[in-house]
């Protein structure tokens, strides 16, 4: 009877021991949720760089920037867009989109894939291209490196920023060469996997010198006989260095409208705000007038005509306001004592009327718009024209490098005298004609560049003020170009923080508490202006290394 | 099908709950005049003297009871007893202190008993770690013990709520009302990795509860499913034992750094034959305090009076517009509003605008909360059993809310032999609820309740649709714009249901007198389904609504096996044991919902097939861990008076590195009671000094070595991979706690007089801390590292006396006192700041050397030069004109902390012959809390706290307004945020032009404003610099600060009033015994320093902290987590047969 129990008793605790028992402790943590890294092909990260980059260009183009830029105003929580009222501002997703790159060109490089090298160094060239144009010197050759360890690879040392365009044109350079090899060499392209290009090496290689091109502009106040020796070198050899000049090899990332992540933003169809993110954006007055004394048909593409215009009817008695067949008839008085509150008068334009830039801080209140909540319907002021709340759709688009572009650059390079092939006003007309393209407006071009205003002058503020234009829902670029030139001459309203534009991105507080040392020398080499008090000298008023000196913008 | 309330609490047990209740009153009455009856049963009285059996001191106090029966009485202050009984009964006399006897009736009529004292005073038994059952005085730490009568005295639907008050060093949150996750917290959170709940080990099974339990379908519908340990029935429980320090635990390993909770539940060792046991309790929480909002003004952004328009012109209030600085009502106004009739021609006619203060009031209901068990046991020489069943069901304050639970309980021992026991207990339950309302904001029904403007009259939205749009449209003042609460509340519908199975099956072999081995198998499974339906038009899901659902499985696994050798010693007693373990666990989840926003194809219809493809979000996932284990350990004592502990573990577990798989902890403990030592008289009963030291490791999640690729979500044909940006650490080492604690547990006047207090100082290093944030120029935006010191130290004191001890009146008063401070000491190099929540401005984050729990804020910029007039006045400026502020991110302006400053408990027990009354309550001290709720209603001029603090000139202006500021600086300038003005003229509002229309809502605050030279102009009244800005902006939205309130509060844990029905009444009806009722209430808020009717319990927001540090809640915050304050009553019955 003992022994029964004793050896059933025993012989079930070892049974139940050794069936638990016999896994083995390291195949258990092997992560069954993820893609190991060794099994990923660098394909999969390609659309992954292509569309966070594509999202981030919109976020500045069609975000605050186009504030700065003056394209557009908001009257519902306005005070970054229309006033500058910045003071942290994080680069964390740029560097976290350069993870993924480097990612993918490293295991590009392992694998000999030369074209998605290629493309992931026009990546790198565009992220950190973007990084050092926003806020200046910044990691650059010791970044990315946190998971080799170490203090250094986890706070790493900022390059100057002349050494980051330095370090871009070379890359991009290399980035050339490696796309421009025999068709044979390309292997494991997967198309739907670019979705910028299709997997066409062409184009991207056009992308790549394209890009060179911008960076080699950029230094022109700064280092004019780098930017000339490049640009000339690009410009001269068209077969070694093919270029971006039909807008239908624009890079240019389309939208997909299944869901909010990858739709256009702020648009109506995902909204959860009751349109509100949508309706706060009004067109600027600085973009609606500027395209309306050009008789521009590019308007009625990014702008509504207003819903009720207003009159002042010398008829009326005093007090008098109301709304006759669809006009909203106001007294003299009453127009006046609009007048005298905010020191201009009723814009009555029928038509298209814009906020002027960082006028108030109730900008709902303009034009004696009667609903004044916040981010409301302001049935006297341009709303975006209604397709910039749908999700998706054939002209919303993240423009990240147009043929516009190249061509406003080579304009504005034969402006200057390089020796570019052609005529400042022959590549002035082309911008602004790929850009009719662009907008689906070309049928008008001719008359319009024949127009006053339009045709060429000859004067760089023209080049400018049309590359200023054609930057719709793309204005970093155009931020970027007034730093340099001073155009368009924009002023800042009466709210803004500062009488001035900003010139760059405050570094972000979780830098400056992560990476102090590095950070704050940084800091320290930032130029600062008389607008940058009462900021330290990391202001958006202080100038990066690129506008020491050249007296630009202001 | 859908379970429905009613058909619950009409259940049978209510009825006869029902028709008991109309017995006991006249039964009562009946029973003093039937002692014809006694006599014929041979019922008798006994008369008696107890006195100490080495003297002639009579005893007073005794318990004299009739075993099995509740029927007894105490000693009066000779020692004489009187009892009712009859001649098979028997008697039991005992005292605290003294050896119990028992003493069979038979013919007596006179029972004189002597007692002796017992060789302990404290002799106690309570569990502990494995399960072994241990003498208290033995021990070298701190454990607490809670009988389940002392949980169940009122009912509580989670029993860690039981807790609540009566446990030193143990801290209890919860994030919402009835079904919520609820925290508990021993010795302070001193892990920055885990959410610091303490291991629960019910039986022997240890049970998976973690805190976070949020599923969110649809956006904004976060919903907070309740722990597991809210599965457990307060019904089952036996008794309690809480393992608070690493030294009681260490036996438990890796996860008993928090401290262990064991909970033993009710068996059949105690049934005197087949019993069947009857417990019924029913609950009405009636709401009674709500948040404090303004119902002054209409929705509006400018108070406008008729007076200030043209004369002919309408008001009208534009619901749209969220802000309540509109009309003000209750003047008599008229105004067109939304839902104002039209008249013929179509054109809306005005009414009359008034407020409708108790639209919050109107819109809850009674909850109601009803929980029954019936229980059988038995018990024979070769075994016992219990078999029990619970219904709970509960609906819940918000309409359409609620929540069910059943649980069947079955546990047995059978002894096979004299040597071999074997055991075995099941749990099975099943809880669940068709609609548990979201927390936060967004679909929280409560948030929009308090969000209906003022003006409108809740009940009008009763009818929640849009008349002929029906399952399509909502109705409310603002559509597109606002909610409907009853919307929300019957329109989204958050259902789960977690079906759990528990137990184990244990075999006790005592091989020789000397020697057993124990074997044990021991499983916990839970399947639990979520399943989000929102109908059309709430207004972040504008697209027919949204879907989710999600499937989660849980298993965890032990085995066990334990071999103790205990040889009888002279003088010394000695136990060796050592054993293993295995434990396995795997969870697993698959969830398939509408993205954020996007929607669903066709309204109404809850499916996944009804989501577009390219709107899915799919997703799953499974893990697994195991942990191998080996342990030891040696209990000796030497003759009552010295007891030694010794315990040794080592660990292998699956979560780390090969080379760090392995790791060893041991713990000491001692114990020495001196009143074995020296003879301190009489009176003194109890002199223990204990002390313990332990070490704890632990290990970490799953998957925590390598990186892998995550999904960031198709971009139309394509695929996203993406690197984590989290640098995760291939050399993973085990966490480390090392602790000691020692104290001193007294006993005085035969019990009298009791105190334990226990000092503890913990030190957790090599912390696996998840998520801290780095320079993201390194690639990387996180880094999990193994790190740092944090340290805990703290008083745990418990003073208990009985004032009054007579034949038939006793008075127990216990208090605990709780003080803990946690200190981050060290973290990595250069890492010297841990946030653990960035929020309203500002945040709670611990730099290196300070305590966990400090929240800091943004500065107002002020005039620093002190020789300037103006040192100290705010600095106005920026693009509003208002304070300006200096980033808290930027400063180190440290405004709170959210831990207290310590907690009070205090229980009273008054016992009157059949009556017993009890009571407890508890303070918390010090702290802070930030209310995002006030926050956001403050932005929106909607609390009544901004209005009462404003400062109204008084007609004052210019230079005498200027000067009377000036000379009430102190209050009106230099501290805090304040302005002058208001909404109307009656506040002191300053006229302001604005569009051509004069509305008396102006505002300024008094400050300098700064010249591009450095001086200043004062805006102090007296031709101000800023205009007069309107009222509705008047909240100072960039600062944390004035929504930040002292948390300290007093509340009402339990008050309960009981009667115990007597003998000889219940002889009459038939085989009842044991019959009590009770009636109580809890959780009454009785006090708080806040003065905006939030419970600072509930600042514990259901989210994740930022930096997503696993687990952890945000703590010392709380968004629309405002439930009203209610006042339960509850009735209980119980009895036997």
């Amino acid at each position: 009877m003992f022994t029964i129990y004793k050896k059933s008793f025993l012989s079930l605790v070892l049974l139940l021991l050794f069936s638990t028992a016999c896994h083995d402790l390291e195949e258990l943590n092997v992560n069954p949720n993820g893609v190991d890294p060794i099994n990923a092909h660098p394909n999969l990260l390609m659309s992954t760089v292509i569309t966070t980059t594509a999202q981030r260009v919109v976020g500045l183009g069609y975000g605050d920037l186009a504030g700065v830029m003056q394209h557009t105003q908001k009257d519902g929580w306005s005070s970054s867009h229309n006033a500058y009222d910045w003071s942290d501002q994080s680069w964390n997703a740029y560097y976290g989109i350069l993870r993924n790159d480097d990612e993918l060109r490293i295991k590009a490089v392992e694998m000999g894939l030369p074209f998605h090298e290629g493309m992931a160094l026009v990546f790198k060239s565009y992220v950190f291209g973007l990084i050092t144009d926003l806020w200046g010197d910044a990691p650059y050759s010791s970044a990315l490196k946190g998971e080799q360890g170490g203090a250094s690879n986890i706070k790493p040392s900022f390059d100057a920023q002349a050494d980051i365009y330095a370090g871009i044109l070379a890359d991009l350079e290399r980035a050339n060469e490696l796309l421009s090899q025999a068709p044979d060499t390309y292997k494991d392209i997967n198309p739907s996997q670019d979705v910028l290009y299709a997997g066409d090496v062409q184009k991207w290689r056009k992308f790549a010198n394209s890009l060179a091109l911008r960076y080699y502009m950029r230094l022109s106040e700064k280092e004019p006989g780098i930017a000339k020796a490049g640009i000339e070198k690009i410009a001269g050899a068209p077969e070694m260095y093919p270029l971006i000049t039909d807008p239908a090899d624009d890079a240019a990332v389309a939208y997909i409208g299944n869901s909010d992540v990858d739709s256009w933003p702020n648009n109506t169809v995902f909204d959860g705000t009751g349109g509100s993110n949508f309706r706060r954006l009004k067109m600027c007055a600085t973009l609606v007038d500027k395209l309306q004394s050009l008789g521009d048909p590019r308007l009625g593409i990014w702008a509504e005509k207003i819903d009720i215009p207003l009159e002042v009817d010398p008829e009326m008695p005093d007090g008098s306001d109301e709304i006759i067949n669809g006009i909203r008839k106001v007294a003299p008085d009453v127009a006046a004592q609009y007048q005298q509150t905010h020191g201009f008068p009723l814009d009555l334009d029928t038509d298209y009327v814009g906020l002027p830039p960082s006028w108030s801080i109730v900008p709902q209140a303009y034009n004696l718009n009667p609903n004044l909540e916040q981010a409301p319907n302001n049935p006297h002021a341009s709303h975006l024209n209604d397709r910039y709340g749908n999700a998706s759709g054939p002209l919303l688009k993240s423009r990240l490098l147009s043929a516009s572009e190249v061509h406003l650059i080579l304009a504005e390079a034969a402006l200057k005298g390089w020796s570019v092939g052609e005529s400042a006003a022959y590549f002035y007309e082309q911008g602004v004609a790929a850009s009719f393209v662009t907008w689906g407006v070309d049928g008008q071009f001719k008359s319009y560049i024949a127009g006053e205003g339009a045709a060429f002058n000859g004067t760089l503020e023209q080049i400018m003020e049309q590359k200023w234009i054609a930057s719709w829902t793309a204005a970093a670029e155009a931020w970027f170009d007034y730093r340099r030139t001073g155009f368009p001459a924009l002023q800042a309203g009466t709210i803004a923080k500062r009488p001035v534009l900003p010139v760059r991105f405050y570094y972000s507080l979780d830098e400056i508490d992560f990476n102090p040392a590095n950070a704050q020398s940084a800091i320290d080499r930032l130029e600062t202006t008389s607008h940058t008090a009462p900021d330290a000298n990391n202001s958006a008023w202080s100038k990066m290394w690129l506008l020491q000196g050249t007296g630009k913008p202001w | 099908m859908r379970k429905t309330f009613s058909s619950t609490i009409y259940n049978p047990m209510a009825i006869l709950w029902m028709a008991l209740c109309c017995l006991v009153w006249p039964m009562d009455i009946l029973a003093s005049d039937a002692p014809a009856m006694e006599k014929d049963l041979k019922w008798r009285t006994i008369n008696g003297q107890v006195i100490e059996a080495d003297g002639e001191t009579p005893l007073i106090g005794v318990t004299v009871m009739v075993k099995g029966t509740s029927t007894g009485t105490v000693t009066d202050i000779d020692g004489n007893y009187s009892v009712e009984a009859s001649e098979t009964d028997v008697l039991i006399f005992s005292y605290i202190g003294y050896q119990t006897q028992e003493v069979t009736v038979g013919s007596q009529t006179r029972i004189d008993v002597k007692l002796s004292q017992s060789a302990i005073i404290a002799n106690e038994v309570v569990v502990t770690a494995l399960g072994l059952t241990r003498e208290e005085k033995s021990l070298g730490f701190s454990v607490e013990r809670l009988e389940g009568d002392e949980l169940r005295r009122v009912t509580q639907e989670n029993v860690l709520n039981g807790l609540a008050g009566k446990v030193a060093g143990v801290t209890i949150n919860s994030t919402g009302g009835t079904g919520s996750s609820v925290s508990m917290v021993i010795r302070g959170a001193t892990s920055l990795s885990s959410d610091n709940q303490p291991l629960f080990v019910v039986d022997g099974v240890p049970l998976i509860s973690t805190l976070n339990n949020i599923t969110e379908f649809g956006s904004r519908n976060p919903v907070d499913y309740g722990n597991a340990i809210s599965d457990l029935n307060p019904d089952d429980i036996e008794n309690v034992s809480i393992l608070k320090g690493p030294s009681a635990a260490a036996l438990y390993g890796s996860r008993a750094g928090n401290g262990v909770v064991l909970i033993t539940t009710k068996s059949g060792k105690k049934s005197d034959g087949v019993r069947v046991s009857v417990s019924s309790n029913t609950v009405f929480d009636q709401p009674f305090k709500f948040f404090k909002r303004q119902y002054q003004f209409a929705p509006g952004f400018f108070s406008f009076t008729p007076d200030d328009l043209p004369p002919g012109t309408t008001l009208t209030v534009n619901e749209a517009e969220g802000a309540g600085a509109g009309i003000e009502l209750d003047k008599g106004y008229f105004a067109v509003q939304w839902n104002s009739p039209r008249d013929a021609n179509g054109v809306q006619v005005p009414t009359e605008l008034r407020s409708y203060p108790d639209n919050v009031r109107n819109f809850v209901q009674t909850g109601i909360t009803s929980t029954n068990t019936v229980a059988i046991t038995n018990n024979t020489d070769r075994m016992n059993y219990r078999l029990a069943y619970t219904n709970m069901s509960h609906r819940g304050i918000v309409p359409n809310s609620d929540l069910f639970r059943n649980n069947l309980t079955l546990g047995t021992n059978l002894n096979v032999t004299d040597q071999l026991t074997v055991s075995a207990n099941v749990n099975i339950n099943s809880t669940g609820s068709n609609n548990r309302p979201a927390s936060n904001r967004g679909t929280n029904p409560l948030e929009w309740a308090y969000k209906v403007p003022a003006s409108t009259n809740i009940l009008d939205l009763k009818d929640y649709w849009e008349p002929g749009q029906e399952g399509l449209q909502q109705r409310t003042p603002a559509n597109g714009l606002y909610n409907n609460p009853y919307f929300l509340a019957n329109e989204v519908n958050n259902s789960f249901n977690r079906d759990r199975i528990f137990g184990n099956i244990r075999a006790n072999w005592q091989i020789t007198p000397t020697f057993s081995f124990m074997g044990r198998y021991s499983l916990d499974r839970f399947n639990e389904k979520r399943e989000t339906k929102i109908a059309p038009s709430y207004t972040r899901e504008t697209n027919n609504g949204a879907y989710g659902i999600v499937d989660l499985n849980n298993s965890e696994q032990n085995i066990d096996v334990l071999a103790t050798y205990a040889p009888k010693i002279k003088n010394f007693t000695l136990s060796l044991s050592a054993g293993g373990n295995v434990l396995y666990s795997q969870s697993s989840f698959i969830s398939n919902s509408s993205k954020s926003s996007v929607g669903l194809i066709v309204p109404n219809v809850y499916s996944v097939s009804n989501i577009k493809a390219g709107a899915l979000d799919f997703n799953s996932a499974r893990t697994e861990k195991a942990i191998y284990s080996a342990y030891g350990m040696a209990n000796i004592g030497f003759k009552d008076m010295i007891y030694l502990d010794l315990t040794a573990r080592n660990d292998w577990s699956s979560t780390l590195p090969k080379e760090n798989q392995s790791y060893f902890y041991p713990s000491v403990s001692l114990s020495v009671l001196a009143n074995e030592m020296f003879d301190f008289g009489r009176q003194v009963g109890l002199v223990k000094l204990r002390g313990g030291w332990a070490k704890v490791g632990n290990d970490a999640d799953p998957y925590q070595l390598y990186p892998t690729y995550g999904d960031i979500g198709q971009w139309g044909e394509s695929t996203r991979l993406s690197k984590s940006g989290t640098i995760l650490t291939p050399n993973l080492r085990p966490e480390e706690a090392t602790s000691w604690e020692g104290g001193i547990d007294l006993s005085f006047f035969q019990n009298r007089l009791r105190f334990e207090g226990t000092y503890y100082e913990v030190e957790n290093r090599n912390q696996i801390i998840r998520n801290i944030p780095i320079a993201a120029s390194s690639g990387f935006d996180r880094i999990n590292i193994n790190a740092g010191l944090i340290s805990s130290r703290g008083w745990e004191l418990g003073l208990g006396f009985t004032p009054i001890q007579t034949n038939a009146l006793r008075w127990d008063i216990n208090t605990n006192f709780t003080w803990n401070r946690t200190r981050l000491d060290a973290l990595s190099d250069g890492i010297d700041i841990l946030r653990f929540w960035s929020d309203a401005k500002g945040g709670a984050w611990t730099y290196v050397g300070d305590d966990i729990g400090d929240i800091y804020d943004a500065q107002v910029l002020k005039v620093e030069d002190p020789n300037s007039p103006y040192f100290g006045y705010p600095i106005l400026g920026g693009a509003d004109f208002e304070w300006q502020d200096i980033s808290a991110e930027n400063t180190r302006n440290k405004v709170g902390n959210y831990n207290p400053d310590f907690i009070l408990g205090f229980q009273n027990q008054l016992s009157y012959k059949n009556w017993t009354l009890s009571f407890t309550v508890d303070w918390r001290k010090g702290g802070q809390f930030i209310s995002q709720t006030f926050r956001y209603m403050a932005e929106d001029a909607s609390t009544q706290y901004w209005l009462d603090n404003l400062i109204n000139p008084e007609g004052r202006t210019g230079q005498e307004l200027r000067d009377w500021l000036v000379a009430n600086q102190d209050q009106y300038i230099l501290n805090g945020f304040h302005i002058v003005g208001g909404p109307t003229a009656e506040y002191g509002g300053f006229p302001e032009d604005f569009s051509g229309v004069v509305v008396n809502d102006g505002y300024f605050i008094p400050g300098v404003v700064q010249l591009p030279d450095g001086t200043y102009i004062e805006n102090l009244g007296d031709n101000n610099p800023i205009p007069f800005l309107p009222y509705i902006v008047s909240y100072p939205w960039q600062f944390a600060s004035p929504s930040l309130f002292d948390a300290d509060f007093v509340k009402l844990r339990e008050l309960s009033l009981s009667y115990q029905m007597p003998n000889n009444v219940l002889r009459k009806l038939g085989n009842i015994r044991d019959l009590s009722l009770s009636l109580y209430t809890r959780n009454v808020v009785l006090w708080t320093k806040a003065k905006i009717a939030i419970d600072p319990e509930r600042a514990f927001q259901a989210e994740a902290s930022s930096g997503n540090r696993g687990t952890q809640f945000k703590q010392g915050i709380e968004r629309y987590n405002v439930e009203p304050w209610v006042l339960p009553i509850g009735f209980r019955l119980n009895f036997t047969f």
